[in-house]
């Protein structure tokens, strides 16, 4: 079950925060978004000789806390996708085809002559097409 | 074997898929609409600088949605991230998306290490365009400069770019070379990598 997925710019400001359970406390999943920006820089100013190339843009699993699982994807412009995730058994090809999806809305929303970039995304479509996008993802891993 | 097609005939009309639709936007549309444009600017400003200025920073606009879109869609979300590699991706692809074909060349500057060229015999843009005498060297390509650093700007690599017509022999309406002057970081992280 994805917890949250979060959009950040290139300067590590926050554009996009959604969560989806009202469970959990929104101020931890904010700090595990800003943890894993460290990883994610970390892992793109050193790239590992051996590790993946250097441009791609799936950056996979990034870190593990407590229960949750945190998947990062980069793109061309250094905006962060962050998904932040409680499902035990996650398949890398599903979560490759959620971080296409979502890449899409964001260029789609981007796209919008009245979107200023580097303020957040204000857009209500954008905001129901991920929506939509999570809970696909989330039916699609809980019925394997 | 002759007369082997992926088309198929539908009896009924309904049947057909739907189109894709024409990919082309008509010239004459996307002409009418930048003349507007670089009029609209000229009442707003008091001289050639500031026309150029402006008409630079609408197409920096252009070109940072650009480069997501295109990175999204054509290139298969493979980042760029050396230099040659971005200079080919905007000569090539978002030249042929922008204007339908890719750009006529692309030279490295000989006096300077940080400077590249990208030439078009005649921008799609100036086509219809002649500039007035008393406007001195004032390019509508500015346009497409602020695009060219549109893109190069979101991907990282910070650039000053100009446009300038270029004279040449034997051909009435001069040249237009799109100049591209790469950032100091740029070049020191480029010789990093190597």
């Amino acid at each position: 079950m994805s917890v949250c997925v979060a959009v950040v710019g290139h300067q590590n400001n926050p554009l996009y925060i959604q969560s989806f359970t009202d469970a959990d406390d929104a101020l931890k999943l904010h700090h595990i978004v800003h943890c894993s920006l460290d990883v994610i820089d970390e892992r793109v100013n050193n790239p590992k000789k051996s590790g993946p190339l250097l441009n791609e843009t799936f950056l996979g699993l990034l870190y593990p806390a407590d229960n949750y699982k945190v998947f990062g994807y980069l793109t061309n412009t250094k905006v962060k996708f962050i998904l932040v995730t409680t499902d035990v058994d996650v398949r890398d090809a599903s979560v490759r085809n959620f971080f296409r999806r979502f890449h899409s809305a964001y260029v789609d929303a981007v796209s919008n002559p009245f979107h200023v970039p580097g303020k957040k995304i204000t857009s209500k479509t954008f905001a129901g097409r991920v929506s939509a996008i999570v809970s696909s993802f989330g039916s699609s891993t809980t019925t394997d | 074997m002759i007369g082997v097609g992926k088309t198929k005939q539908y009896a009924n009309v309904l049947d057909r898929p739907i189109s894709k639709g024409k990919q082309e936007v008509s010239l004459s549309a996307f002409a009418f609409l930048f003349s507007e444009l670089v009029q609209y600017n000229q009442t707003q400003v008091d001289n050639i600088a500031e026309l150029e200025r402006r008409l630079e920073d609408a197409g920096y606009a252009v070109g940072a949605r650009v480069l997501e879109l295109l990175c999204h869609r054509e290139k298969g979300n493979r980042r760029e991230t050396r230099l040659l590699g971005i200079l080919s991706f905007v000569h090539s692809t978002v030249w042929k998306v922008l204007f339908g074909k890719v750009a006529d060349s692309l030279e490295k500057g000989t006096e300077h290490e940080d400077e590249y060229m990208i030439s078009e015999k005649e921008l799609l843009v100036n086509r219809f365009i002649s500039v007035p005498k008393d406007m001195g060297t004032f390019n509508c390509g500015a346009f497409v400069a602020g695009i060219v650093r549109g893109v190069l700007d979101g991907a990282g690599f910070p650039a000053v770019v100009t446009a300038h017509f270029v004279p040449v022999d034997g051909q009435q309406r001069p040249r237009t070379t799109i100049l591209i002057k790469f950032a100091e970081e740029v070049l020191v992280r480029e010789a990093r990598l190597g």
